[in-house]
């Protein structure tokens, strides 16, 4: 054998979105505000992963502004609707739907008043940018001036919103019961180099393709699944809390040990779009399921580079040259026997 | 967290040997630091009330390096940095580059030093199988009746085991004198799990000169480290290569016999494992890294990596 | 303690300052200065969080002691732009999506900034180098490549400015690549994480813990610590005036211990004082007499009968047990033509998110009691601090602070009943901010998992049969343990249709360190075992991993593990998308990596080396002589 040995492996996965066998919540509020700027309240957002942004996106795509013209308040339980939880691959599902029905429900109020105020049918408004103006006429003004036009005639322009995502509970018995309204896939593949000479693993490429419902913000979408793809290597290779009779021995990051820029693969992420039918946005998420196929994906490839399975993770360097001193090859002969016998049924006609 | 009652920076080094001779007990020396303050954490040490932290790295004579008879005086203050970035010492001192690459991170070579990490005597520290394949001495001070008072001592026979070292009391660590290997080809051997800021489950410092057709071993050196309580120099190695042809089955041959140095209890068979090829990929990348004839060596083992 | 004086050049102005002796660069920075762009981390050294340049080198400032510093030119986050204005690789950093949460940013920026200064022609693998002290947790560190590299080239004139601005945006937001709203203030140190904020007349917390897993506590004895100058109070169990107990399904924890400890490192009691030494102090001098019980650390062996018992209400120690039954699996092996048994295992992994627990509490002019901290469930903490506290729902607040990362870590309310107790007797904003050490012992775990797991093929690929057997360690306190094997039980089997399954998944009291919500609540460890079978099944049955998995993919109208009839299924597509994308050259998985001819591409990386600047003719060109022998 080599020194350097390599070799890919894959993985695939699924998930549910929103909270598990239990009907999911969310509630927001929105208000078009002077100078065609817009405030959204709600209960729960940002933790990193970009939701932020993405409720900017979402109200201003649904109020006709810019997404810098939107201020989120939020994260106050005596000052915003209750949205429960930052968890659950469920921000985008369900405060992203509750934002976008709320921005939808204020946007009603406003194009009510200019659709009155310029006598055109409501349905003719469109508004994208910060500007309004209804189609096939000339008719078109600002934002800034359509809610100045709405507040002069006694409206001020809010909304509010509350999302279900209608799971169910699971019978005590047998399991059955719909847990979520809406399940992503993903399949991630790993190429890795193993050094047989000290057992280190170099993940050296990851394809990670994931179906996401709708991308609301690609490159965040990217940012998700590369942190996920990133944390799975990290269990797949290194991490690991330890105690010893329930005394902690990983006190620190000097010895818990996490992936470093030295570490990474180059990942490629492919997102794919299989809209959810059941949500205004059609988007479903990507935090947690990004994660999923990566273990097993680098696990299938270091069996691929030098015929050993790690099944107990992680795979540090000194299982897999333990793995490597006490190899036994067996699968190889399962495989040939499973060869021979579809050779033989085949010659028999089965 | 480390709360200390004075925290003195000392501009002379008569004036730090005073201070350090006149400490209350439970005071300690700082050089880089890098260690004291993870160690007053949770986990190792806790919570540590010291009197008097006294801080060497401002004294002139502990800075830089100088060159003198085929030797090199770095001074305690020499940080690992300064192997990245500093010519003459990287030329001079082959072995130490590829060690400071391996060592913590950028920032913390910054602010780390040589001397510190000799005297802290961890059997994993990085740092000291290249030092002591370089045949370093540290140099300790104290005074004596008012007078700078200088002893050297070889760092294999310095560090005793484990955080224990022949250091007495009112002494300080001014410098470790190490040989010139100019011309060397040098490496270092890591393994952890994973690349940067990791502790060694092993590593191996090697020095190599072929003669100058590349066809004989005229000098090699060879230490190992986190496989014992002390550093280990491969003497026995050394000279089973010595003035001898340079070939893949020597070099396996005297890789393999590197097992039996392994002292470690735990993860002994890993350790025995990584050794033998540590030996094996430290003087394949040492010959390929030779500064003329190396290029001879690039694609000699199964080492790609020089 | 005496203090010191130190003169320092900090972002361009002349500081003037004492302060103690213990201090380090950085709580100098934060504390006496304000200046909290500078994160802490880890405190030893490892994450990268706190640096700083010190005389124009990076440094962590968690390691230097603050008189080291002395008369040196310090370069913080702050300094590095003008206010109101960012950098190059300030604005690539905006650009890319480099900043998650945010907390590693501060630091994360300086490295690449320093990477630059010290070479500015760096290439990829020296960046990553010079990056190498400095861990990020949400990224991935993708982006954070894209956007050094883009500021190298833009600060070389090798790319025009245009290169760091926004891309631009069409006819619709959706789909459209924004750029992150909260990026500014990520990258320039000016977000405020609850750490980073100071309240009038504020007390530091600071927290006593187990120092065994299982133990009686026979007494606690705090009168030495209160009598101490400086402590407002010390809180223990006893000051809890409601319903002591939190948890996100069953609320089995005491906001500290309460009678007993169930792992090393709960709370036991917490001092609230004028600054943090003395709060240090106090905790020595608390005195608590445990008497120790036999603990149970494997989860096999907390099911064994007469195992010592830690819930009362739990006397078989059993948290959940989540059963599915699809089919008749027994029918279904008989069918199979090949079975496979095998046994996978997960370890314990800690959400390492970088910033550590830390919150504030205080009593509002409305006898509201407000908490302000990185939790990721305000709305259910409020509920179960009501309860804790006795008071009516809406006197309890809690506000959501800038989350640090979280992966699921952040939902148990570990801490935030400390404080609001505090609070409530000093009538103080009352702070505490954890230690990485103590992040570590205290908060909760992925499931460490072991599957037996069984599967049924026909040779034509079709999954007959499938047992499932997980058992988990939940550790002390129950936490999200039932939902996550809710979850793993649900996935288990992966995205097939399996037509006979047989499904348990268990989790247990144990007395080692909780386990708890991570990213994916069980549903890596289940498919681990699932995705590693799928690979062992294609090997046995000399097929193409891709085909094994199409022949049992689940579609539309398939019938989930749980029975639900799928309206939409997208594997078929993801399948097609990684097969393609990745170039994957079809065959069975048996050991072909030798004889591959997939490997190796553009769209993978380089394997490390280390060095990469090594024999560089960028390094600074100081004599290179022989030293004379």
């Amino acid at each position: 054998m080599n020194r350097k040995m390599r070799g890919r492996g894959m993985a695939s996965s699924w998930y549910g979105i929103a909270r598990t066998a239990t009907i999911d919540r969310a509630g927001a509020w929105a208000e078009l505000d002077d100078g065609g700027t817009a405030k959204i309240v709600t209960g729960v957002t940002e933790i990193g992963e970009g939701i932020l942004t993405v409720l900017a996106q979402v109200a201003a795509e649904e109020l006709g502004v810019r997404p810098e013209d939107v201020t989120i308040g939020d994260n106050d339980t005596s000052r915003s609707p209750e949205a429960a939880h930052a968890g659950a691959t469920r921000q985008t599902y369900m405060i992203g739907n509750s934002v976008a029905l709320a921005s939808r429900d204020a946007r009603a109020k406003l194009f009510a008043e200019i659709a009155d105020h310029w006598d055109v049918p409501v349905d003719s408004l469109r508004a994208f940018n910060g500007e309004l103006w209804a189609q096939d006429t000339n008719l078109r003004m600002s934002m800034d001036e359509a809610v100045k036009t709405c507040k002069g005639r006694g409206v001020v322009p809010v909304g509010s919103a509350s999302f279900t995502a209608h799971g169910t509970g699971l019978d005590p018995v047998d399991g059955s019961g719909s847990p979520w309204q809406a399940y992503v896939f993903g399949t991630q593949i790993a190429e890795v180099e193993v050094d047989t000479w000290t057992g280190e693993v170099q993940v050296l490429g990851v394809w990670a393709a994931h179906d996401v419902g709708r991308a609301i913000n690609p490159r965040g979408v990217e940012g998700q699944i590369e942190g996920g793809v990133v944390q799975g290597l990290g269990q797949a290779l290194m991490e690991d809390y330890q105690t010893e009779n329930g005394y902690t021995t990983t006190h620190g990051f000097a010895k818990y040990i996490l992936p470093t820029s030295l570490d990474i693969p180059q990942i490629n992420c492919t997102i794919v779009e299989d809209p959810d039918p059941l949500s205004p946005l059609q988007a479903k998420g990507i935090g947690e399921p990004a994660l999923v196929p990566t273990a097993p994906a680098i696990m299938n490839a270091i069996y691929d580079a030098i015929g050993v399975r790690i099944k107990s993770l992680p795979a540090t360097p000194e299982k897999i040259l333990d793995a490597l001193r006490n190899h036994v090859p067996g699968r190889e002969q399962i495989a040939q026997s499973a060869r021979q016998d579809r050779a033989e049924a085949h010659r028999r006609g089965l | 967290m480390l709360i200390c009652e004075s925290y003195h920076v000392p501009k002379r080094l008569e004036e730090a040997l005073a201070l350090w001779a006149d400490a209350p007990e439970g005071s300690r020396l700082v050089s880089g630091a890098t260690d004291i303050l993870p160690w007053a954490r949770e986990g190792r040490a806790g919570d540590v009330e010291i009197p008097a932290l006294i801080d060497v790295t401002k004294i002139p004579e502990l800075k830089g390096y100088s060159c003198d008879k085929g030797r090199i005086r770095l001074g305690a203050a020499t940080v690992y940095q300064d192997f990245l970035t500093d010519r003459t010492l990287m030329t001079n001192l082959p072995c130490m580059p590829y060690c400071a690459i391996w060592f913590a991170d950028d920032q913390i070579r910054e602010q780390a030093t040589v001397v510190g990490n000799l005297v802290n005597a961890s059997p994993v520290a990085d740092g000291t199988p290249p030092v002591v394949a370089l045949n370093g001495e540290i140099e300790l001070t104290r005074l004596e009746d008012g007078a700078v008072k200088r002893r050297t001592v070889p760092v294999v026979d310095f560090i005793e085991g484990p955080g224990r070292t022949t250091i007495q009391p009112g002494e300080i660590a001014t410098a470790v004198t190490v040989d010139s290997a100019y011309g060397y080809g040098g490496s270092f051997q890591k393994v952890g799990q994973r690349r940067s800021l990791v502790i060694s489950v092993a590593c191996c410092a090697a020095l190599v000169r072929a003669d100058s057709t590349g066809t004989m071993f005229e000098d090699v050196r060879l230490a190992l480290g986190g496989v014992g309580p002390r550093p280990i120099r491969l003497r026995d190695a050394e000279r089973r290569l010595k003035g001898e042809r340079i070939t893949q089955e020597l070099i396996q041959r005297v890789a393999e016999s590197a097992a039996d140095s392994v002292g470690s209890r735990s993860r002994k068979e890993y350790r025995r494992d990584v050794v033998v090829n540590f030996v094996r990929a430290g003087l394949e990348e040492a010959l390929a890294n030779q500064p003329e004839i190396g290029a001879k060596f690039k694609n000699f083992g199964e080492t790609e990596n020089a | 303690m005496p203090k010191i004086d130190l003169t320092m050049d900090v972002n361009g102005r002349k500081v003037v300052k004492q302060t103690d002796p213990h201090k380090r660069l950085l709580d100098f920075l934060r504390e006496d200065l304000n200046l909290t762009g500078t994160k802490e981390g880890c405190g030893a050294g490892e994450c990268g969080t706190c640096s700083v340049f010190v005389d124009g080198k990076l440094v962590k400032s968690c390691l230097m002691p603050a008189a080291k510093a002395d008369g040196a030119k310090i370069e913080t986050i702050e300094g590095l732009a003008r206010p109101g204005s960012l950098t190059p690789v300030q604005q690539a950093f905006h650009k890319t999506g480099a900043s998650q949460c945010g907390y590693c940013i501060p630091g994360m920026v300086m490295a690449a900034t320093s990477a630059l200064r010290e070479n500015p022609d760096a290439g990829i693998e020296e960046i990553k180098e010079r990056l190498g002290g400095n861990i990020c947790r949400c990224t991935g560190y993708t982006k954070i490549f894209e956007a050094v590299e883009i500021a190298r080239d833009v600060i070389a004139g090798r790319l025009p400015e245009t290169a760091l601005d926004e891309d631009a945006t069409g006819e619709s937001f959706i789909g459209a690549n924004v750029r992150r709203l909260d990026a500014p203030s990520k990258v320039s140190g000016r977000l405020k994480y609850a750490a980073d904020i100071k309240m009038v007349d504020m007390l530091q917390m600071q927290v006593l813990r187990a120092p065994m897993p299982h133990a009686r506590i026979v007494s606690i004895d705090t009168s030495e610590a209160e009598a101490m100058d400086g402590v407002a109070c010390v809180i223990t169990a006893d000051d809890v005036p409601g319903t002591d107990g939190f948890g996100v399904f069953v609320h089995d924890q005491p906001v500290m211990a309460r009678g007993k400890v169930r792992h090393f490192g709960e709370a036991v009691a917490a001092v609230a004082a004028e600054d943090l030494v003395t709060a240090r102090r106090a905790l020595a001098k608390i005195k608590v007499e445990y008497e120790e019980l036999p603990g149970v650390y494997a989860p096999e062996d907390a099911l064994k009968p007469g195992a010592p018992v830690i819930h009362d209400y739990a006397q078989d120690n059993v948290i959940k047990h989540i059963p599915i039954r699809k089919g008749d699996p027994e029918k279904g092996f008989a069918e199979a033509d090949l079975i496979l048994e095998d046994v996978f295992t997960t370890q314990q992994v800690e959400h390492a998110y970088l910033e550590p627990e830390a919150g504030i509490a205080y009593v509002d002019h409305d006898d509201v009691v407000t908490v302000l901290s990185p939790s990721q469930n305000i709305t259910h903490h409020r509920h179960m601090l009501a309860e804790i506290l006795a008071l009516p729902i809406n006197k309890v607040r809690f506000i959501m602070s800038a989350v640090g990362g979280g992966f699921g870590g952040k939902e148990d309310m570990i801490y935030q009943g400390m404080l609001a107790l505090a609070a409530m007797k000093t009538h103080r904003p009352v702070q505490l901010n954890f230690t990485r050490e103590e992040s570590i012992v205290a908060s909760a775990k992925r499931h460490p998992s072991k599957v037996h797991y069984k599967m049924g093929l026909k040779w034509s690929g079709e999954i007959t049969a499938i047992e499932f057997d997980m058992l988990s360690d939940g550790g002390a306190y129950g936490m999200s343990s039932e939902g996550v094997m809710r979850k793993a039980a649900i996935l288990s089997c992966g995205p097939y249709e399996v037509k006979n399954l047989k499904v348990d998944t268990k989790v247990v009291y144990t007395n080692n360190t909780p386990s708890g919500a991570f990213r994916t609540f069980g549903g890596m460890q289940a498919q681990f075992a699932t995705e590693s079978m799928m690979d062992m099944a294609a090997e046995a049955l000399d097929m193409d991993p891709f085909e094994l998995r199409r022949i049992n993919m689940m579609r539309i109208g398939s019938r989930t593990h749980t029975q639900q009839e799928l309206t939409t299924a997208s594997l078929d597509r993801v399948l097609d998308a990684a097969e393609a994308a990745s170039r994957w050259e079809a065959g069975a998985p048996k050991v072909r990596g030798p004889r591959r001819g997939d490997l190796g591409g553009p769209d993978t990386r380089q394997p490390c080396t280390l060095g990469a600047r090594i024999g560089e003719p960028t390094v600074t060109p100081t004599n290179d002589e022989r030293v004379a022998s």
